[in-house]
């Protein structure tokens, strides 16, 4: 099941039940083309996540199957991947819509005065 | 743990992926391993996190995967959490009854005397003879 950008989904956050895994690769994708072990390093810097291999390649699959990103010819043994112009897309869609709760979170606690 | 067993370790939990997995990713989850237990990540935590993601991508539905293949696996899940909570349950008696040994029991109670042949109990204290008295239960 791919999501494409003609579909009718446009503007649906359907990276809200990926995982925090796959969105944090999306972002570290957005920065350009990069490997698994590549990927683990970035969204340890990025995020202070340390990511097992395990959780690694299963999000890899689940996004690659969503149709968000995409493999690149294997360099050696190591696949690197891109991320897909849907993919960018749903990724701005799901930040804005992070940044929307966050922002209504701290306007509850600055009215709340806690 | 030495370079050979963490590599065999890691070895061993790639193996319970999928074959169309390994084919895909096996080399490079390998070389992968190595790097990162190279910078210091627990060989056991590398294997484990390869073990979870391996049951993941057997209980995932796949368009190109016997639904039997699904099954069986979801039938091996199954039977190790019931086998977990049978050791579980077995354990818990023998728990409780090591337990119970350091609370003193209900019944203990101090024994009144033995009634004596012949003579005759004291004006206004009833005798009571109490289960216990007559089948001289002990604790």
């Amino acid at each position: 099941m791919a999501v494409g950008g003609q579909d009718g989904r446009a503007g649906q956050d359907v990276l809200r039940r990926v995982g925090e895994a796959s969105v944090l690769i999306l972002i570290s994708l957005a920065g350009g083309p990069k490997h698994g072990y590549a990927l683990i390093q970035d969204i340890k810097e990025l995020a202070g996540v340390e990511l097992g291999p395990g959780t690694l390649y299963g999000a890899l699959d689940r996004l690659e199957r969503l149709g968000l990103i995409e493999p690149l010819p294997a360099d050696d043994r190591r696949h690197p991947y891109r991320i897909t112009a849907p993919g960018a897309a749903a990724l701005r869609v799901h930040l804005d819509s992070l940044e929307r709760v966050s922002a209504a979170g701290r306007l509850r606690l600055q009215l709340g005065g806690i | 743990m030495g370079a050979p067993r963490t590599a065999r370790l890691v070895k061993t939990a790639l193996r319970c992926y999928p074959p169309g997995w390994r084919r895909r990713h096996g080399d490079e989850a390998a070389e992968l391993a190595s790097l990162l237990i190279r910078d210091g990540t627990p060989a056991g935590s590398i294997a484990w996190s390869y073990l979870a993601g391996a049951a993941r991508e057997w209980l995932a539905p796949r368009p190109g995967r016997r639904l039997s293949t699904v099954a069986c696996a979801l039938l091996v899940a199954a039977c190790s959490l019931g086998v977990l909570a049978g050791l579980q349950a077995s354990a818990g008696p023998a728990r409780a009854a090591s337990t119970s040994q350091a609370r003193p029991r209900a019944h203990c109670r101090p024994r009144p005397p033995e009634p004596v042949p012949g003579a005759i109990p004291a004006m206004g204290r009833p005798q009571v003879i109490t289960w216990e008295a007559t089948h001289g239960r002990s604790c």
